[in-house]
């Protein structure tokens, strides 16, 4: 018996300015002695190709240029000598200003197509601060340290927060705020350009003839835009009443009023948080060195205490590539030619008459797109037969008035395998997916890839979207 | 000289009077407690004493003012160990000394416990047992445990249904507590897994002290397809509620221990009693369909 196999695992991260690209070995191994049921974990995460930093090709400022990305994925799959039907999984993640461009849905998606079997489409700013937390290591930190630690991922286009409480992603912001928000011509050192968000805070300050001024004036008009930048930030890592500007560039904010004992930052801009300051100001040619100095200069930096993070511009990526997957228990019931499956939103049940409901809360997910939503089984106090006996029937009983195909049931307790094979009992060798080990919410959305080749568990990732408001199970 | 004389019988008187005082003590010790109850204090009945064994290990940490409470729980929630009980000196607390000695008596109460006749009934099982006389001799001969006494064998040729895709055997062995805590949930999960395969099993067997081999000695006499051996495994101070699941294909005489697969660990805090079930029916279908069990058979 194989007791272990490697996922390679694809990490790809369209940013405002830069696109990254990550190749990485998850080997999955049995952890429980050989007598007993087998429990599989991801046991070791090697990374195995990182590509350069190239900046993300836009056709003009509203639209990515989809051929050219296309392009450079296959350039770089080429480069790491592996090709797209060799991926297992991973995840394609379009970040910050990018995600807003009018053609990023519909290519992330085809992107995801086309870069392997199982590839996660990720979009949208929620799962970005998670992604980015985990990449930077803030989520082990919380965990390891059993503290509050904060991931601020400071980009091109976005700051992205998320605060993690021993491991558990508690919440997370994102604010327009950014080092390509001006950008800088490289020989003459002028700004040539302002994004809509550093436009509305010139024009407030009031700095707006910014690209007017001389060079020397200009950089303190942008040093004023910036603090500014880094003060919205703060009101919002401190959980403190926003003012108008602030509340102008946050993009969302569901934060929870708590202070963080640590902050980790994260993303291309950190690298200069970290550092010493640097002579040319401009080497890049937009004002991430800068906005550095301005976070350097902000009270989060000096109230928190500032840990060192594993990756500053490649969190992301790296958390694309190498947190985004987990793995099912190992004792469950799926019909195989179920899998894999994508973008299945999970269902909690509505408590009617003491009993569970799905079927009401099942219509909000069904329509015209959605054929297949799975059942959330909220933790049970009680796991003897007759307990896990009567949920199975009230499963059963629901089951086929629930227009999903397959039927898919998620739960955390260790009890796949017996309410499976209930329903079975109930129902016959209907298309079912039922898989424990998954901790997961309403709101959430979950891809189940195909089955290992010599266990039963399966690859699961849960793109976890609502905090605080969401029910969990 | 009667100086000396009278201070030698002032001794005497003393230790006479010291030695009267302790009889009297010993001899009124209920009225004496009593007496003290009536002054308002407490009678300490042993029904009083908390059950050491009953408190939760793992969310019982001793440590005074831990610095952080929270992931020691952390830390003690993710293993059985006894860590986080503190000490007194180089030594440990008598909490802590008094808790593994009961845990220690409850493991050795699981060995000695006994399995009737009744326990059958209530399964609708069909009660064996190996020729030994007692605890004592099961023990200490081992080899008896392993096959069946005469009697038994005559009561499964006239009761038990012959050659059937899969026998199913519980045993006591090592402990009689594993089978009291599992088998009310394993059980049904199990044959509820069998039957959703549309697997076919005899007549149920259950087995006074019983060894693993006692499944070859069955299987001689029922041959069937697949026979497993759900035993009670020898308690440990961690959980004397374990249970493992042996199963081999083709059971007779002479089977060697390679052809075992084996589930152990089925407990409260190993692979819980329900999912077990369902595990060893999906587990038997495998055996019975790759025709091939232990280390023959390749998953």
């Amino acid at each position: 018996m194989s007791k272990e196999s490697i996922l390679t695992s694809v990490g790809i991260d369209i940013g405002t300015t830069t696109t990254k690209l990550v190749i990485s070995y998850l080997t999955l191994s049995n952890v429980m002695p050989g007598s007993r049921i087998p429990r599989i974990e991801i046991s070791n995460k090697s990374l195995f190709y990182a590509s350069d930093v190239r900046f993300t090709p836009f056709i003009d400022r509203e639209t990515i240029d989809e051929v050219a990305v296309r392009k450079m994925i296959s350039e770089e799959y080429e480069k790491a000598g592996i090709s797209p039907e060799k991926i297992d999984t991973g995840a394609i993640i379009i970040t910050g200003e990018s995600a807003k461009k009018e053609n990023a849905e519909k290519l992330v998606h085809a992107l995801a197509e086309f870069s392997g079997d199982f590839v996660v489409a990720t979009a949208g700013p929620e799962l970005e601060s998670i992604i980015a937390g985990k990449g930077s290591g803030a989520e082990e930190i919380s965990r390891k340290e059993r503290c509050i630690c904060a991931n601020v991922d400071i980009g091109g286009g976005t700051t992205n927060i998320a605060y993690y409480d021993n491991g558990v992603c508690i919440g997370n912001a994102c604010l327009e705020v950014g080092g390509r928000l001006i950008e800088i011509d490289l020989l003459s050192h002028k700004a040539k350009y302002l994004a809509k968000a550093s436009r509305m805070i010139s024009e407030i300050l009031p700095c707006s003839m910014i690209l007017s001024f001389s060079p020397e004036a200009q950089k303190q008009g942008i040093e004023k835009i910036l603090a500014q930048m880094v003060k919205s930030v703060d009101e919002v890592l401190f959980s403190e009443s926003p003012s108008d500007i602030t509340r102008a560039l946050t993009v969302n904010n569901d934060l929870p009023k708590v202070l963080p004992q640590k902050i980790v930052f994260s993303g291309g801009v950190s690298k200069y948080i970290y550092q010493k300051s640097i002579n040319d100001w401009w080497i890049h040619g937009d004002v991430g060195p800068l906005l550095a100095e301005a976070y350097k200069n902000g009270r989060a930096y000096h109230t928190f205490e500032v840990a060192p993070g594993a990756e500053t511009i490649h969190a992301t990526v790296m958390g694309a590539g190498i947190h985004t997957v987990n793995v099912s228990g190992s004792t469950v019931t799926v019909k195989k030619d179920c899998l894999p499956i994508r973008n299945i939103p999970v269902v909690i049940p509505e408590i009617k008459n003491g009993h569970y409901d799905w079927i009401d809360p099942s219509k909000r997910f069904l329509d015209s797109l959605h054929n297949c939503v799975a059942l959330g089984i909220p933790v049970q106090d009680k796991l003897d037969f007759q307990s896990v006996d009567e949920l199975t029937e009230m499963i059963a009983r629901q089951l086929p008035q629930i227009p999903s195909s397959p039927k898919v049931v998620v739960m955390e307790q260790d009890v796949a395998k017996v309410i499976g094979q209930g329903i079975r009992k109930r129902l016959g060798d209907i298309d079912l997916v039922c898989i424990d080990g998954i901790r997961a919410f309403s709101g959430d959305y979950i891809d189940i890839g195909k089955a290992l080749s010599y266990a039963e568990a399966l690859p699961v990732v849960v793109k976890t979207l609502i905090f605080n408001g969401g029910a969990s199970f | 000289m009667s100086n000396m004389e009278d201070s030698i019988k002032t001794i005497v008187e003393q230790v006479l009077k010291e030695i009267a005082v302790t009889e009297v003590v010993k001899t009124s010790t209920g009225e004496a407690v009593k007496d003290i109850s009536a002054k308002g204090l407490t009678v300490i009945d042993s029904a009083d004493v908390i059950d050491l064994s009953t408190i939760d290990l793992q969310t019982q940490l001793l440590v005074p003012n831990p610095k952080n409470k929270d992931l020691y729980m952390d830390m003690k929630k993710s293993t059985a160990a006894r860590i986080g009980v503190w000490r007194a000196g180089p030594r440990p607390l008598t909490e802590t000394l008094l808790r593994f000695r009961a845990d220690h008596a409850v493991a050795q109460d699981s060995v000695m416990g006994e399995i009737s006749e009744e326990d059958a009934a209530k399964y609708k099982m069909v009660y064996v047992k190996s020729p030994c006389r007692d605890k004592d001799e099961y023990l200490t001969r081992p080899e008896l445990g392993r096959v069946l006494d005469e009697e038994s064998l005559k009561k499964i040729e006239k009761e038990c249904e012959k050659k059937p895709q899969v026998q199913i055997v519980v045993a006591d062995g090592l402990s009689s507590k594993a089978m009291e805590a599992n088998l009310p949930d394993l059980y049904p999960a199990m044959l509820q897994g069998l039957q959703s395969m549309g697997i076919k099993i005899g007549t149920p067997i259950m087995a006074k002290y019983a060894r693993v081999g006692l499944m070859d000695s069955i299987g001689e006499a029922i041959k069937p397809d697949v026979c497993i051996n759900l035993i009670g495994e020898r308690p440990g101070l961690g959980t004397a509620e374990s249970m493992s699941a042996y199963i081999v294909y083709n059971p007779r005489a002479g089977v060697i221990e390679s052809e075992r697969t084996v589930i152990s660990n089925i407990h409260k805090g190993g692979t819980p009693a329900v999912e077990a079930g369902a595990a060893i029916a999906t587990l038997i279908k495998k055996i019975l369909d790759a025709k091939a069990s232990g280390v023959n058979l390749k998953i």
